[in-house]
């Protein structure tokens, strides 16, 4: 049942993409609101396929990569549906619909039957680390892409170049501006997903901090972000945001594909 | 004997790069000396300069075309420091029909960066009243001018292009669009008092800009926009300390040297945190140093690269524009007609034939009142009225003749107008 959900959400995420590229190309204002209602409906699969499986294998159960995957393209949809009224987002979404669909298709490729979480991760804790470190995932992506578009746009000014293209895209500040607050939050919720989870491992290892390559991970991507955040004030903004951004992503991209396929440790280990 | 022809030469930014077009640009003080020199020139009869920031074009008048235009190279050639080869790799000539259609297709801003941009119009009656001034525009380059305003103002009234029309500045501000989101917390340059500069900043304050400042050489002038623009006015010196306000930047001055370099933007974007900036250097002569393009957060425009934006909005335009072009083509036709008919034989054909006609029915008239007249008075009396006609016409037949060439086509003009001899059909 969730797996029909998925696919459905998968071959919507794709459709999307298809048709925003080609709005992006023609600038046909029905392909952006069919673009939109796509992504809507790809969104409502993706949150129904992740509903049904939560309530057959108990929603504590999610794993952090299969299910994890899923639920973080969900909230990256949902949030770029949030902004996604300006009607000169259709690039950034161009973005988020590939993305989206990449994230659900591992989780559909990976998707396991049962397991059972081991009674110690069994703590309130949990949701308490889970649900901030996903959304801070989610927001992460859409600051992504919305970095992405920024160098897009800045190239084509500095470049001058008269594309098409061009007009489509949002001015550097409505970029930088939105970059700045989603980073922020992501941020915020990131920080708290890293203390609840420092709470989680003293109640689940006995030690807060054990040199797993999760929390290592974690606490350098931290560092990125609090020094993005930091070196904003001293004039590090724009197009050197912008790519801290890029790159910030990068690492978290590395960090939750190591920690889950390469070295499971104890993290990856007992949730995946 | 050669036909007189109207030649237009020049550069512009179809085919040459403002790098060409800045070092051939007059100011207005060089102006009149300079349309002397051009009438100077032997084979050179009318002359008019067009010197704007997107084109150096002269406009001739000779009866010698193939010459003239070399005449003419040399003369743009002699006005500045520039090698001739450097001129004629960008050159556009026009000559006859096509330079009076070149001629009424800028007045009605068919050949403007930004087709339907009205500016142009403006800078065409300026050169038009330097060279009246110079005496330098006579019979006919004098209707020329005056017939490619009327072109103008048709195009204007009958064909969509003008109200359709985003000026060069409204570029720059559509460009402003994409750097910021909102300009209510914004505050915008104007350094120097040119016409784009001063356009442009009415654009930003049209779309709520939060705050102007204003400076200018002339502290009484930058007082004076600054009043306008409810902005304030800074000293010209202080320039650079000011500068790190300005979220945009508009340059638009005579100055031929660059006025911002990229060490004192740079300093600039230090103190405003590295905020982006908006450069729009709207001179030519370039303003600011084309390298400040290179410093991060800032994106500097020339009017070239405004140009390049303005392409974008071309063909919106396009339909409209081919109305305007039916408008000008026939206007083209009846001032061909009009100059071809300048020569004296025609004129002097045109002039015996309105007087015959005259008296072959005046005479008919008197002739028909007059049936008992024997066929000798008929004779007699048509044999005086001929002679007075002659008679009357012999002297400015003469006077006509006799004229040379050059001077002939003054006295041509006003014999068709106070005769009211109708311009002869181009054939």
């Amino acid at each position: 049942m969730s797996s029909l959900f998925l696919a459905t959400a998968l071959a919507l995420y794709l459709l999307t993409t298809a048709t925003f590229v080609a709005h992006v190309i023609t600038g046909h204002d029905s392909l952006r609101r069919s673009a939109l209602a796509l992504l809507t409906g790809g969104f409502a699969m993706n949150a129904a396929a992740l509903a049904v499986r939560g309530f057959l294998l108990g929603y504590e159960a999610l794993a952090p990569f299969q299910e994890g995957l899923s639920i973080i393209g969900c909230l990256t949809v949902g949030l770029y549906l949030l902004i996604a009224r300006r009607s000169n987002f259709t690039v950034v979404g161009a973005l988020i619909a590939p993305l989206a669909f990449l994230f659900s298709l591992s989780a559909y490729a990976f998707e396991a039957g049962t397991r059972d979480l081991p009674l110690s991760a069994q703590s309130i804790w949990l949701p308490a680390h889970v649900a901030p470190a996903f959304a801070g995932y989610a927001i992460f992506t859409v600051a992504f892409c919305l970095s992405l578009t920024y160098l897009l746009q800045e190239r084509q000014l500095k470049a001058k170049r008269r594309t098409d293209l061009f007009r489509r895209l949002p001015s550097l500040e409505t970029l930088d501006t939105l970059n700045y607050r989603f980073v922020t939050w992501g941020f915020a919720l990131f920080t708290v997903g890293l203390l609840t989870g420092s709470l989680l491992a003293k109640e689940t290892w006995g030690e807060m901090w054990s040199w797993e390559p999760v929390q290592i991970w974690s606490v350098v991507t931290w560092l990125l972000y609090a020094v993005l955040l930091q070196a904003r004030s001293v004039g590090w903004r724009g197009r050197r945001a912008a790519t801290l951004t890029i790159v910030g992503f990068a690492i978290l991209v590395a960090s939750f594909l190591s920690v889950n396929l390469v070295f499971p440790g104890k993290h990856g280990g007992n949730f995946g | 004997m050669m036909q007189r022809e109207i030649l237009a030469l020049g550069v512009n930014h179809r085919r040459a790069p403002v790098e060409i077009r800045e070092r051939l640009a007059l100011a207005d003080d060089v102006m009149e000396d300079a349309l002397r020199r051009l009438v100077d020139i032997p084979r050179i009869e009318e002359g008019a300069i067009i010197s704007t920031c997107n084109r150096v074009e002269v406009l001739a008048t000779s009866s010698d075309g193939d010459a003239a235009i070399e005449d003419l190279v040399d003369f743009l050639a002699s006005t500045e420091r520039i090698e001739r080869s450097e001129i004629t790799a960008h050159l556009s000539v026009f000559r006859g029909r096509e330079a009076v259609r070149h001629v009424f297709r800028l007045a009605s801003s068919l050949d403007s960066m930004v087709v339907g941009e009205p500016q142009i119009l403006g800078q065409l009656k300026d050169a038009y009243t330097n060279a009246a001034l110079a005496g330098t525009a006579r019979t006919i380059l004098h209707r020329c001018f005056h017939k490619s305003f009327n072109v103008a103002k048709r195009v204007r009234t009958e064909t969509g292009v003008a109200g359709k029309a985003v000026s060069m500045s409204s570029v720059a501000v559509e460009l402003t669009g994409k750097i910021f989101d909102h300009l209510e917390d914004k505050t915008a340059m104007l350094i120097g008092a040119g016409n784009t500069g001063e356009l442009a900043a009415r654009h930003l304050l049209a779309r709520g800009i939060h705050s102007m400042i204003v400076t200018n050489r002339t502290h009484e002038r930058a007082l004076e926009l600054a009043a306008e623009f409810r902005g304030t006015a800074v000293p010209f010196a202080e320039l650079e300390n000011y500068l790190p306000l300005a979220d945009v930047v508009i340059g638009s001055t005579a100055a031929d040297n660059f006025i911002l370099t990229p060490a004192m933007v740079h300093a600039a974007l230090q103190r405003r945190k590295y905020r982006l900036m908006f450069l729009v250097d709207m001179s030519v002569p370039r303003n600011f140093d084309p390298a400040i393009n290179e410093i991060e957060n800032v994106y500097l425009y020339d009017v070239d690269d405004l140009s390049g934006v303005a392409e974008i909005n071309r063909d919106e335009r396009g339909r409209e524009a081919t109305k305007a072009e039916a408008i000008v083509d026939e206007e083209v036709d009846s001032f061909c007609r009009w100059l071809s008919g300048l020569d004296a034989v025609p004129t002097i054909v045109a002039l015996r034939n309105k007087a015959e006609t005259i008296r072959q029915a005046e005479l008919a008239k008197t002739l028909s009142s007059l049936r008992n007249m024997s066929e000798s008075d008929r004779a007699a009396l048509d044999a005086m009225t001929n002679a007075i006609v002659n008679k009357l016409l012999h002297a400015p037949i003469t006077q006509l003749k006799q004229q040379g060439r050059r001077e002939a086509i003054y006295f041509v003009a006003a014999l068709r107008q106070l005769f009211e001899i109708e311009e002869p059909d181009e054939s």
